[in-house]
């Protein structure tokens, strides 16, 4: 009873704080620069990242198992994921960038998970004997690790394409520019808020900004979506060893598997495509927000179509 | 050369640059109001809209700087062409070994046809090794696999003709015919899909052994420059006045680079590891490949439902699953059951399966006893047991003391595909048209629903509980239920291929993470020219040496330097 009360708490605690955060970001945003503002922005998304790691932790005691049994743990994970790219100290200089992207992100996925969408899957299930195993914590950390920051990499990407044909999505569509205005605008006017910080009585053509910032948004994405790359990697070769355990067989064409083995390939296909120096840029990320679709596809269609062995609300124990 | 009176750090514009005649000279009070790199300029648009910068940090001795032109310059933008037209050898070398396509060399001139055929190979290696076909074949695995997911696989043809009939087709052209033609029916089997799958890992060997390999050999020519214009030529470049090359070289190694010295150059490197790795990454996916290939021939496969207390040869489940398949000694393993129980929650869902066996060999002799449970597989001799399925065989009652008698029971599908079993004890004449009896439903070994016969219910009892129930009359007791275990076997001659191929693939992807970075330095009298280049982190590469070099020593007291006389550049 006490853990659900805290888990309640703390679930309260951290999407206000991510709300707030936003807020924070908003402001700066549209009012001018508030250093002070900024910077407990900057303390909530920490502080958030305790709450959800409190929230995780309470959730692993009561249930006895690690919590990512059910896609309600699993979002809530990814908003960890989110919040731990967030403060991951090598992305610390440049977190203009991955803040802006991770804030909204974070308060999504949380926002999804708790609201009334999922209410069902809220309790924490039973663990089916299929996911008894220490491999679940490897795998499905992995996996969800290598979602977060492949869907960071690819936001940065998508984000350069509006960028870049900024005025085509202003005419062209304006369902679009709704939504994306506001994510990319910030992170645009908080780049060029940081270089003109910088070089306030320097000559700043526009243009220059917006190439420099161009190619910033172009090779944080890259290195970003390496990195998600190589955990998503781990988490598709664990899975594979595990379900050769659990299933008799390491590669079984379950739907879940495919299209994990497709997002795989599309970053792989990502990856590829820069070493081509022609290449760069528009390209690369052109591949990396189709991969932003298929990570969706992959996370949440195929859970929610229930189909194949990775459908773990209505698992009984079958084999293909 | 001439040794510049200055505090501070003097800029280094690569020598494109020197073209230009840039005289532009900025003014700063310190270098810490500009923590991060200072941008003097200016981008310059290439076709392909693809952009570069040059960064530097000015401050240039009073010595050096023309008042006059002062003014002018500030206003000067300065185009920057790409870096990537720059002619040392060893770069280009190294561009084309980061997975640009190499191009063979010309074909012997020999016309004749042995000629041909020996170009022939080099011609197809040249054509897989091409980079947009590997990506096109990319591409097409994962559409070929997302179909794969949508079609619905291994339906029998009369499924297909309904749900693609060719009057109305799905998006105008898409029918049964389209499915069975193609194979999509059965899409990870289908020629199609296997065909593109093996181009694309002769695309990799292709690509591995006419790209990737030669970068191995470039490596060699990486060494000393010793020109101040190659220096400066680097991405990175920066130039340290007062300083000496030791100094650097120890600084760099405590950063984690292997540093030689020769003379008055320096080259370090760090991270080659990260350079090498993306070679090991094709390697272990071929691994991974051969292993999945062998696996699918290689292999014998079965499943078996028994019931607790019987047995079964090994062989006699186990079906070949391709022309390698080839059987083992351990074939004649008999299997033996002993029990097979199921693990609940408090709530009463199951938390684990059970099987307890035994193995005995062809002279009766046991030889391995395991219990195996999901996640628990058993192992012997090449063959894997795994615990997959289960279902209820058989009811053990007593009626009026009489018994035990055996209820054979039946699966029944009435609500979904939840697991559900029945039997049924007839009351009265058992060959009369119309047999009455008491039903008996079971979901799980741990509770038995009995019905009377007039379908009504009549309770729940447990067995092994020897609680009798009365039912039209007769004492029932519900005295065991005997559950049967699901079990697959396989043999799998790949996976310790396959599984050397996962753990390199892991470990080399980890590494190509690295960024292969490399610092070339030449003492110039007392300067020292800089300059750098990196792979990967070209974000952090300025930053970070940046960093470095703000810990290399300032020498005060001038040291006339005998090596500046020998320089070249």
């Amino acid at each position: 009873m006490i853990f659900s009360t805290l888990e309640h708490i703390l679930t309260h605690i951290s999407f206000s704080i991510v709300s707030i955060v936003i807020t924070i970001h908003l402001i700066t945003f549209l009012v001018d620069e508030i250093i002070k503002l900024y910077d407990s922005s900057e303390k909530g998304m920490i502080m958030t990242f305790f709450c959800i790691t409190g929230l995780l932790v309470t959730r692993w005691i009561y249930s006895g198992h690690f919590p990512l049994s059910n896609l309600y743990e699993s979002l809530i994970f990814l908003s960890w994921s989110f919040s731990l790219i967030h403060i991951v100290p090598y992305f610390k200089k440049n977190q203009n960038f991955l803040s802006a992207i991770i804030g909204p992100s974070a308060i999504f996925t949380q926002g999804f998970a708790t609201s009334g969408l999922l209410t069902e899957i809220h309790e924490s299930a039973i663990l089916v004997p299929a996911l008894q195993s220490e491999w679940l914590i490897m795998h499905v950390s992995m996996m969800i690790l290598g979602y977060a920051a492949l869907l960071c990499g690819s936001l940065l990407s998508v984000a350069l394409l509006v960028r870049k044909n900024r005025k085509f999505f202003f005419t062209s569509n304006h369902l679009l520019n709704l939504n994306g205005s506001f994510f990319f605008g910030e992170i645009e006017y908080m780049n060029e808020r940081i270089n003109v910080l910088q070089n306030t009585s320097f000559f700043s053509p526009k243009n220059y900004y917006r190439s420099q910032f161009i190619q910033q948004l172009d090779y944080w994405s890259y290195r970003v979506i390496s990195l998600g790359f190589i955990f998503l990697t781990i988490g598709i070769l664990s899975g594979a060893v595990w379900a050769n355990e659990a299933w008799g067989s390491y590669w079984s064409w379950d739907p879940k598997e495919t299209w994990a083995f497709i997002t795989w390939i599309v970053f792989a296909i990502y990856l590829h495509i820069r070493t081509n120096i022609k290449w760069k840029g528009i390209n690369s990320a052109i591949v990396a927000s189709i991969g932003f679709l298929i990570i969706w596809i992959c996370y949440f269609g195929v859970n929610l179509l229930g189909i194949g062995l990775h459908s773990y609300g209505s698992f009984t124990l079958t084999s293909n | 050369m001439k040794i510049m009176n200055i505090s501070h750090r003097h800029s280094v514009i690569p020598s494109k640059f020197q073209n230009h005649n840039i005289k532009n000279v900025f003014k700063f009070k310190t270098r810490n109001s500009f923590p991060h790199s200072f941008l003097i300029c200016a981008s310059h648009s290439h076709k392909n809209g693809s952009t570069f910068t040059i960064s530097c940090k000015l401050k240039t001795s009073k010595n050096d700087i023309d008042k006059k032109s002062m003014d002018k310059s500030l206003q000067t933008k300065i185009v920057v062409p790409e870096l990537d037209g720059a002619p040392s050898l060893s770069r280009a070398e190294e561009e084309r070994g980061s997975g640009a396509p190499v191009k063979p060399p010309p074909l012997s001139s020999k016309k004749n046809v042995l000629g041909l055929l020996k170009g022939l190979p080099r011609r197809i290696l040249a054509v897989l090794s091409n980079l947009p076909l590997a990506i096109a074949e990319m591409f097409v695995v994962a559409a070929l696999m997302a179909l794969g997911t949508i079609i619905d696989q291994g339906e029998a043809p009369g499924y297909y003709f309904q749900k693609y009939p060719e009057d109305n087709p799905v998006l105008g052209f898409f029918t049964w015919r389209w499915v069975l033609t193609l194979g999509f029916d059965r899409m990870f089997s289908s020629p199609v899909f296997l065909g593109t799958l093996a181009l694309l890992g002769a695309s990799l060997m292709a690509c591995t052994y006419t790209t990737q390999i030669p970068v191995l050999k470039v490596a060699k020519r990486w060494s000393f420059l010793y020109s101040t214009e190659a220096i400066r030529r680097q991405e990175y470049s920066d130039t340290l006045p007062r300083a000496s090359l030791q100094d650097l070289g120890i600084i760099l190694m405590g950063a984690g680079y292997e540093v030689f010295l020769k003379g008055p150059s320096l080259y370090a490197f760090r991270g080659l590891a990260g350079r090498f790795a993306p070679i090991g990454v094709h390697l272990a996916l071929l691994l991974v490949m051969a292993g999945g290939a062998l696996s699918a021939t290689g292999s014998y496969k079965g499943s078996v439902t028994v019931p607790q207390g019987l047995n079964f040869v090994i062989g006699d489940v186990l079906g070949p699953s391709g022309f390698l398949s080839t059987p083992s000694e351990s074939f004649n393993t008999e299997v033996h059951v002993n029990r097979f129980y199921m693990d609940y929650y408090d709530s009463g869902e199951v938390s684990q399966f059970h099987s307890d066996l035994s193995l005995f060999d062809f002279n009766g002799k046991e030889v391995m006893r395991k219990t195996i449970s999901v996640n628990d597989p058993l192992r012997y001799g090449g063959i894997t047991i795994y615990q997959t399925d289960w279902s209820l065989s058989a009811l053990q009652i007593t009626k009026d003391d009489e018994g035990p008698f055996n209820l054979a029971m039946a699966p029944l599908k009435i609500n979904g595909d939840k697991k559900l079993y029945g039997t049924f004890l007839p009351v009265g004449d058992a060959d009369s048209p119309d047999v009455k009896g008491i039903s008996m439903l079971a979901r799980d070994l741990q509770s038995i629903v009995l019905y009377d016969q007039e379908g009504k219910f009549a309770g729940v009892r447990r067995p092994n509980s020897k609680l009798p129930i009365d039912i039209d009359g007769f004492k029932i007791v519900v005295v065991d239920a005997i559950g049967s275990t699901g079990l697959d076997l396989k043999t799998d001659p790949g996976v310790p291929i396959v599984y050397a191929g996962f753990g390199a693939l892991m470990l080399t992807t980890c590494i190509s993470f690295l960024s292969h970075s490399q610092i070339w330095a030449l003492q110039d009298g007392t300067t020292v020219v800089i300059g750098g280049k990196t792979n990967r982190a070209k974000g952090e590469f300025p930053e970070e040496t940046n960093q470095l070099l703000d810990q290399v020593p300032e020498i005060v007291e001038s040291t006339s330097s005998t090596q500046s006389n020998n320089l070249s550049g």
